[in-house]
């Protein structure tokens, strides 16, 4: 009975969250009679399926639009803040779990806290002070510019997510390779860094979905130059496009991501995540 | 190889003004270059804490630690070649078992085929060759800490190799082939050794010299000869042995050691001792039966026995006190309930407040 309802549950609530997808899908493969005259579901039985929304987003003549630039635009911005998160912030989360900094009352706790901080607030409160620091820094409309304001986000994530993977692991590890003549530096790149897969992929991949769909950032603090896929999807969206062809972009931007979390699953599963350190 | 000596050397965890409370109390010692030596003691008297010192991995809350005659109480940890082996297996998981072994050698910028004559040369002494290959996370408990070990072992200068209970983790069949393999090891290499365990067996099998220790301080140091011979107090009298070191309480009368109404004669026995808490200790081995009385002779109870093997222990009591006696398993158990116990005097030792007089 229990599996009967837990299937049920399951099966049910699939459908629920996957309908959406599901509709972009197929509306990204009909064509306008298809739209336009009611609701249809089958592809062969209630319409013919047609490459009209796809030909008009990918390059060639029937293009109306340009994704491709965008797109490389979200995958350095991305791959940038999230590089820069995963070093900076491993290093800084190591620190934080092997030693104790302190000051006054404060201590690794509450500098913890701090980063977490950074996520507490909501983003709007940075709009301004961000808009006018990289117009000051003259950043704004560069690559650099959000990758350094995404950074900012992404980094907290990483800390917390790393001190924690770090306090698992055994001291012992460290406090050996020291032994064996390596400095704090050398021990953590040698020995700990390379242990630290399975939580460097987790906390890299917070980072790439949040860095990929972030559009507030990208909205206000780019203008032509830096285009990235999300806030060009939400263009087409404002100039009257045909649904088709904005099924077909809302798909073609999260292929990526959805590609990604296929890679990392089997790298998960294949069970290096486990906490058998000794 | 060095000399290491502690000078004042005394740590806290918590900085406490207070000294009682401190997990190492400062202390003065020499350890020779070439010799084993046990640190033995319960959980929490500060062995591992003296280890920690003498690798870096503490720095002593006061005092100065030297190698020969070079001050390195502020050298870090990777400039002092020390070679340390942790209770539990610390092996790098990432690594194979060769990359394990050649880690340390990797660090000091050695030469691949350098490294690589040398790893195969302790991994012949460790007999693990044939495992070389292999990861490291797939091996046993027993195997990872022999590459512990060997990780230690590879560097040829290290000044010390200090071992920290390594064969808590190991089974007990195993626990006999690695101690060989560390003393055969131990022989070869000729290096001063600092072995830390809660066995006596273990340090008595290892060690030219034993430390006893309590609460932060070496209750007495010497060969395992004198701590079984001559222990300097109750605790060590307690502690190394097995069954423990008996401690009967005595009076002493004008010049006379009375057992109740027994007089007794001891080895260190003055007479002129004042004050309370006065005990007569012996070895559980020394007591023999007597026929009847005679000097130095009381009387038992007999209350049962366990048996060891080889050799019994009579649990008995006389005037109150538990008194156990070993005896050979040949001698066989006396058939009367009420036994005459020969305490020979060269072997009994005078106690005042816990310490040999």
């Amino acid at each position: 009975m229990y599996k009967v309802l837990k299937a049920t549950f399951i099966t049910v609530w699939s459908l629920f969250v996957l309908f959406p997808i599901m509709w972009a899908i197929t509306t990204s493969f009909k064509p306008e009679s298809a739209v336009v005259n009611g609701a249809t579901f089958i592809p062969f039985l209630e319409f013919q399926p047609s490459l009209i929304g796809w030909k008009a987003i990918l390059p060639g003549p029937d293009s109306i639009t340009n994704l491709m630039t965008p797109t490389l635009n979200s995958l350095i911005v991305t791959a940038g803040a999230t590089a820069i998160s995963l070093i900076f912030g491993s290093l800084a989360a190591y620190g934080l779990s092997r030693f104790t900094y302190g000051w006054k009352n404060y201590s690794n706790a509450d500098i913890i806290f701090f980063f977490v901080s950074q996520r507490i607030m909501p983003p709007v409160v940075l709009a301004i002070p961000f808009f006018l620091l990289l117009k000051q820094l003259k950043l704004l409309d560069t690559h650099l510019g959000l990758i350094l304001v995404l950074t900012s986000g992404l980094m907290p994530i990483v800390v917390w997510l790393m001190v924690d993977f770090f306090n698992a692991l055994p001291r012992e590890i460290d406090e050996m390779a020291m032994l064996e003549g390596c400095n704090p530096i050398q021990a953590f790149f040698r020995t700990i860094l390379p242990l630290s897969k399975p939580g460097l992929t987790v906390a890299g991949m917070f980072c790439v979905i949040f860095g990929w769909n972030d559009v507030f950032f990208a909205l206000t603090l780019t203008a032509t130059k830096v285009l990235t896929l999300p806030v060009a999807v939400i263009a087409l969206n404002g100039t009257v496009t045909p649904y088709w062809i904005l099924a077909a972009s809302t798909v073609f931007s999260i292929i990526p991501l959805v590609g990604l979390a296929f890679v990392i699953e089997r790298f998960l599963s294949r069970g290096s995540l486990g906490g058998a350190v000794r | 190889m060095a000399k290491i000596t502690l000078s004042n050397i005394g740590h806290s965890y918590n900085k406490d003004k207070d000294q009682s409370t401190w997990a190492l109390k400062p202390l003065d010692m020499v350890w020779e270059s070439g010799k084993t030596y046990a640190l033995l003691g319960p959980s929490g008297c500060g062995k591992t804490t003296i280890l920690n010192t003498i690798s870096g991995l503490v720095t002593p809350y006061q005092g100065r630690l030297l190698f020969d005659d070079q001050d390195v109480t502020d050298v870090p940890t990777a400039q002092r070649n020390i070679a340390q082996v942790f209770q539990f297996p610390t092996i790098y998981r990432s690594m194979s078992v060769f990359e394990n072994l050649s880690f340390p050698l990797v660090c000091r910028g050695w030469k691949a085929d350098k490294i690589k004559a040398r790893v195969h040369e302790i991994a012949e002494i460790l007999e693990i060759t044939d495992k070389l290959g292999r990861s490291a996370v797939k091996l046993g408990a027993d195997e990872k800490q022999l590459i512990s070990l060997g990780r230690g072992l590879v560097r040829d200068d290290v000044s010390a190799l200090l071992m920290d209970e390594p064969l808590t983790v190991i089974d007990p069949q195993s626990k006999f082939e690695l101690r060989k393999k560390i003393k055969a090891i131990n022989k070869i290499n000729n290096l001063t050794v600092i072995y830390v365990t809660h066995d006596q067996y273990e340090a008595m099998t290892f060690a030219d010299e034993l430390l006893v220790m309590s609460f932060g301080e070496v209750i007495q140091r010497g060969t395992p000869e004198q701590l079984f011979e001559k222990p300097n107090s109750k605790y060590v009298g307690n502690f190394i042995g097995s069954p423990a070191m008996n401690f009967l309480p005595v009076q002493v009368q004008s010049n006379e050691i009375l057992f109740g109404s027994t007089k007794l004669k001891t080895n260190n026995a003055s007479g002129d001792v004042k004050g309370k808490s006065i005990e007569v200790g012996i070895r559980p081995e020394y007591i023999t039966l007597a026929k009847g009385a005679g000097e130095n002779v009381i009387e038992a109870e007999l209350l049962g026995h366990d048996d060891l093997g080889s050799v019994r222990v009579l649990k008995c009591v006389s005037g109150g006190s538990p008194v156990s006696v070993k005896i050979a398993r040949s001698e066989g158990l006396p058939a009367d309930k009420k036994l005459f116990l020969k305490l020979p005097s060269e072997k009994s030792w005078l106690y005042q407040d816990g310490r040999l007089i």
